[in-house]
């Protein structure tokens, strides 16, 4: 497991373990930490909109959806202000980096 | 089914409602003004400045911004009062004599008590809301991301020097920035564990027992000289100072009274109790350093006078309280309660740890305030100069006050500038710290930091003005 502590927005809003990025969302459901590679194809899950059944995200790529309830709950983190410490799975000795990506105005709070 | 007799709705007072029940706990003889900066050993006068609480509005949850405005500290006041009324204090040279007898039943009467249980979840709600917005889990905590989660925190290892620390070593006076370092230690150090204390009461199983062998050690094993408020009297003697409880109640900085009280809140509301258990893993693994730092500074400051066992003591026994609040409170609960309880143990580490930080930053910056006074005496030239000239416009107040008039320890909300017209003022920016001020002659004072004053001539006429941010006067 890797701890690793990023921004909850602009540079360094963006946790890499192993090459797997993940972001900080907040929406109206709540805040927290999701992966931001859609499991389909590798599309920008972090510039999914919402639909408009609400609880999903809607991949920009081929619009396959992805529940938010299962997203949330994916990886255990705890936000202090501004930033995030998050607890992300994967083996000891994966690269582990920070950087930034763009998120989608529904992701954005 | 039988009826409910009475419609069961949550018990909360709002707006004016809750303003008069705050003034009239407040009103309470022993919180009136002192004519004196310092209680002299009796534990149950605190200064609550009621006047003014009737133009406060308790009734919202402040922002982080706003966490060291006057409201705030009036808050943490109340809250310190509120929670001591259920521990036992008694004078050093006992009760008898200057009214201490009265002040003691006052103080644990029925009256005080209930005037004070009804207004703290509303105080609670002011003086820790905005850990709401700042601290929020998120995610399916497991007992495995925890232990990931706490190993990464390396609450154990040496850590630099805090802000405070460092604001004491470059102080222009070391010993006075120490003792006012000590001070705000005292509201937790003399009632040690008391706190803690809160959640060993009841009936829970192992973990009960085991938070209890933390306590024997915190109480000295019975051994009252070895009992850690009595090796902390021991320091503040060293350093000087007196040991009755809340004898400087008028130099806690807001902040301080923060951190003491986040305890007590945990303690005394048994639904934050694994938020509790968070919090004592963290203040007990980090206090080891923190105790080795403290000891080398208090050595470094007042030489081989400083009686530093209170800090060296920490050092060993914080070791093995670190260790058994993982192994013998953290791991058995989980095991026992489940995961849901995690992220309330995460969020008292947190929580701590962001009032701690708090506390950091107010402490060291009111050291800089304290040391820089002379500089903030010239400001007043500068700034007196941009109102008077009409070229900043501010809300004044004009206060005349007699010889002897104390207005005892407050802080505002944006930079003021005093401007004495006539008379002298002794200006008091914190413990063994003032600046005289004659006619003509002022002070700016700093936005949070907390002073207060004392009228030196027969009669002082002097003006508060309200700028806000002093800077924009400067030109
Ligand atoms: S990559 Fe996201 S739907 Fe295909
Ligand atoms: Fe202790
Ligand atoms: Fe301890
Ligand atoms: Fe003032």
């Amino acid at each position: 497991m890797h701890v690793v502590t990023f921004s909850v927005a602009g540079r360094n809003n963006c946790a890499v373990i192993a090459g797997e990025p993940y972001v900080y969302a907040r929406t109206d459901e709540g805040s927290f930490v999701m992966r931001a590679r859609c499991p389909h194809r590798g599309g920008p899950l972090h510039l999914a909109e919402l639909a408009p059944e609400g609880n999903r995200l809607v991949c920009p790529w081929h619009e396959r959806k992805t529940s938010l309830t299962r997203l949330r709950q994916e990886i255990p983190a705890v936000r202090s202000g501004d930033t995030v410490t998050a607890v992300f799975p994967g083996l000891p000795d994966a690269e582990v980096c920070t950087g930034h990506r763009p998120l989608s105005a529904d992701l954005a709070g | 089914m039988s009826h409910a007799p009475f419609p069961y709705e949550p018990f909360a007072l709002h707006g004016q409602e809750l303003r008069d029940a705050v003034v009239r706990y407040a009103s309470n003889p022993l919180y009136l003004d002192n004519e004196e900066w310092q209680n002299s050993d009796n534990p149950y006068r605190r200064q609550l400045r009621p006047q003014v609480l009737r133009h406060l509005d308790f009734d919202r949850v402040p922002g982080r911004d706003e966490i060291l405005d006057y409201s705030s500290l009036a808050v943490q006041r109340l809250l310190t009062s509120i929670y001591e009324a259920d521990l036992v204090f008694l004078p050093k040279n006992g009760l008898q004599g200057e009214g201490r007898w009265e002040d003691f039943k006052r103080f644990y009467s029925p009256t005080n008590r209930v005037l004070g249980e009804m207004i703290r979840p509303a105080l609670e709600r002011y003086a820790f809301g905005f850990l709401d917005d700042e601290i929020e889990t998120s995610g399916t905590w497991t007992a495995e991301s925890l232990e990931s989660y706490l190993e990464s925190l390396n609450a154990h290892e040496a850590a630099g020097p805090s802000l405070s620390e460092k604001a004491i070593s470059n102080s222009t006076d070391r010993e006075r920035a120490a003792r006012m370092w000590l001070i705000q230690f005292i509201p937790d150090f003399l009632s040690e564990a008391s706190p803690m204390i809160r959640n060993v009461l009841g009936y829970y199983g192992a973990p009960q027992s085991e938070w209890f062998k933390i306590i024997i050690d915190e109480y000295g094993y019975g051994v009252h000289d070895t009992k850690h408020s009595r090796l902390f009297e021991r320091t503040l003697e060293s350093a000087g100072l007196e040991t009755d409880v809340h004898r400087y109640w008028q130099y806690y900085l807001n902040s301080s009274l923060l951190m003491n009280n986040y305890f007590h809140y945990l303690g005394k509301n048994h639904e934050l109790f694994f938020r509790y258990v968070g919090a004592l893993y963290y203040t007990e693994a980090t206090l080891v350093d923190f105790c080795r730092r403290a000891t080398a500074l208090l050595k470094d400051v007042f030489g081989d006078r400083a009686d530093t066992q209170y800090f060296t003591e920490h050092v060993h026994i914080d070791q093995h309280h670190g260790r058994m609040a993982l192994e013998k409170l953290i791991r058995p609960l989980v095991a026992e309660h489940g995961e849901q309880i995690i992220p309330e143990i995460v969020r008292g580490i947190e929580e701590y740890r962001r009032i701690q930080e708090i506390a950091d930053e107010d402490f060291a910056t009111q050291i800089a305030w304290m040391d820089n006074g002379p500089e903030f005496k010239k400001l007043h030239a500068p700034v007196w100069d941009a109102l008077s000239s009409g070229r900043v416009t501010a809300p004044v107040a004009d206060i005349v006050e007699p010889y002897g008039e104390l207005s005892n320890t407050h802080c505002h909300d944006g930079d003021e500038l005093c401007h004495i017209v006539s008379g002298t003022m002794k200006f008091v920016s914190g413990f063994d710290s003032h600046q005289i001020l004659e006619a003509g002659e002022g002070t700016v004072i700093q936005r949070n930091r907390l002073h207060g004053a004392i009228i030196e001539s027969e009669e002082c006429v002097y003006q508060i003005h309200s700028v806000g941010d002093y800077k924009k006067c400067m030109s």
